[in-house]
């Protein structure tokens, strides 16, 4: 079943980190005016994306310098004479045209860009069609790229407030880290102004602090924790108040027999 | 006579109406109003003060369901509504992903300051393009502790089912 949406009330971040998370694959239809993109997506991680029709054929090989007109038609030819099962990569390394490396880093550069550029688009129609797969002839990286590093990327590219506000609504909130964030930090390249900010997270110190610590702006500070944030390496939460504030053990406990009386009453309705 | 109160609350349209409709043992008590603002491309009626339902579970022992109203310039009643509540059912429309930053907004109020026990109903599962609990859990950035259930808020049996397993979490919690 489709996941249907508009990236304006559920952010290109917020679905990637939903298919990173969730191990989804399948095809992202996008479209926003009169442009189009489609991304495809292996058990979480990105193996193709293409912002014109043209750019999920075997021939962006050729216009990324990668192939010649010739090698190409050779390279379909042995595609069909081999059978199912075979990757357009793995024809191209056979007939050592190019290695596995070389094509990686082409294909990838030119994935990663056009995924960049759709970070910029305020709003957008967007449809994932579940377990929808490339032709078998397409320009699939061979080595799929991790979802994180994208969404940071990404997100560097922002530059309004009001996006990182739907998540970041005050300075006066604290950071802190989920659950092993160095581990799931390793897929993500941080800046050296990046790493300055993930040094001071110690789940006490507000934004404000954090950013008169590193002699950063609040906005530069708010942007960088939104990409951690959105790559699920951080939440970030209300300063806990004294006044308003409750903490667990001063919560109201019930009596478990009150509880069960009610179990009770609602299964027999 | 003792009364313990459960808080439904949700965004607008996510069906608070109608789930504690579907279980109440009297007429809810709804202040329903020709929604005045955006709400109004939604539903020509919603609720703006709040819902009340109400089940007896015994002699000396009543449970009221209390239903937040889902526009934001009624959120300071949600403050009165919480107070002293057992516990908190969150309805999501599995249909509108526009809906799940609010619903994050409501969580956010309610569970930030407060150590409630809470479940998340991913409200019509019966429609076809519904995203499912898996995927709601993951669009609304909750941990594998918390539940989010599947629920069509119009049936009496899965709105049972999800006041139950907030029961289940609440007793867990419950001191003997």
């Amino acid at each position: 079943m489709a996941l249907v949406g508009n990236i304006r009330d559920f952010g290109l971040s917020d679905f990637l980190y939903l298919v990173d998370r969730g191990y989804k694959t399948g095809g992202l239809h996008l479209s926003h005016e009169q442009e189009t993109a489609l991304l495809f997506f292996d058990k979480g991680k990105l193996i193709m994306a293409a912002r014109k029709p043209e750019d999920q054929q075997a021939d962006l090989l050729v216009r990324l310098g990668l192939l010649s007109g010739d090698q190409l038609d050779q390279v379909r030819q042995n595609l069909t004479a081999q059978g199912n099962g075979l990757t357009l990569t793995q024809v191209i390394v056979d007939a050592q045209i190019a290695s596995r490396e070389q094509i990686q880093n082409v294909l990838q550069g030119f994935t990663e860009e056009s995924v960049y550029g759709l970070f910029g688009w305020p709003e957008g129609e967007f449809r994932f069609e579940q377990n929808q797969r490339p032709a078998p002839d397409a320009p699939v990286v061979p080595i799929p790229i991790s979802v994180d590093h994208l969404i940071m990327e990404g997100v560097r590219r922002i530059d309004e407030w009001g996006r990182i506000k739907d998540r970041i609504p005050s300075t006066d909130m604290i950071v802190r880290f989920l659950d092993q964030p160095d581990e799931r930090a390793k897929g993500v390249k941080l800046a050296p102004e990046e790493w300055r900010i993930f040094a001071r997270i110690n789940g006490k110190d507000t934004l404000a602090e954090i950013a008169r610590k590193t002699s950063l702006s609040e906005f530069d500070v708010c942007r960088i924790v939104y990409g951690f944030l959105t790559a699920g390496l951080v939440e970030v939460r209300k300063k806990p108040s004294v006044a308003v504030g409750r903490s667990a053990a001063d919560a109201p406990r019930v009596k478990k027999s009150l509880v069960n009386r009610i179990i009770n009453r609602i299964k027999g309705m | 006579m003792q009364t313990v109160k459960m808080v439904i609350s949700g965004a607008v349209n996510a069906g608070k109406t109608e789930f504690i409709k579907a279980i109440s043992e009297i007429e809810v008590v709804s202040t329903e109003r020709r929604a005045t603002d955006d709400t109004k491309m939604i539903k020509k009626e919603t609720t703006v003060a709040m819902d009340f339902g109400r089940i007896a579970i015994a002699d000396d022992l009543v449970l009221h369901l209390f239903g937040t109203p889902g526009q934001k310039r009624f959120d300071f009643m949600w403050e009165i509504l919480s107070e002293g509540m057992l516990g908190l059912v969150i309805l999501v429309d599995s249909t509108r992903p526009e809906t799940f930053r609010e619903t994050n907004r409501i969580i956010d109020f309610f569970v930030s300051y407060r150590d409630t026990s809470y479940v998340i109903a991913a409200n019509k599962q019966d429609r076809p393009n519904a995203w499912s609990p898996d995927e709601l859990r993951l669009a609304l950035r909750q941990p594998p502790h918390v539940k989010v259930l599947p629920c069509v808020a119009s049936d009496r049996d899965s709105v049972k089912n999800i006041l139950l397993e907030l029961l289940y979490v609440i007793q867990e919690r419950s001191e003997e």
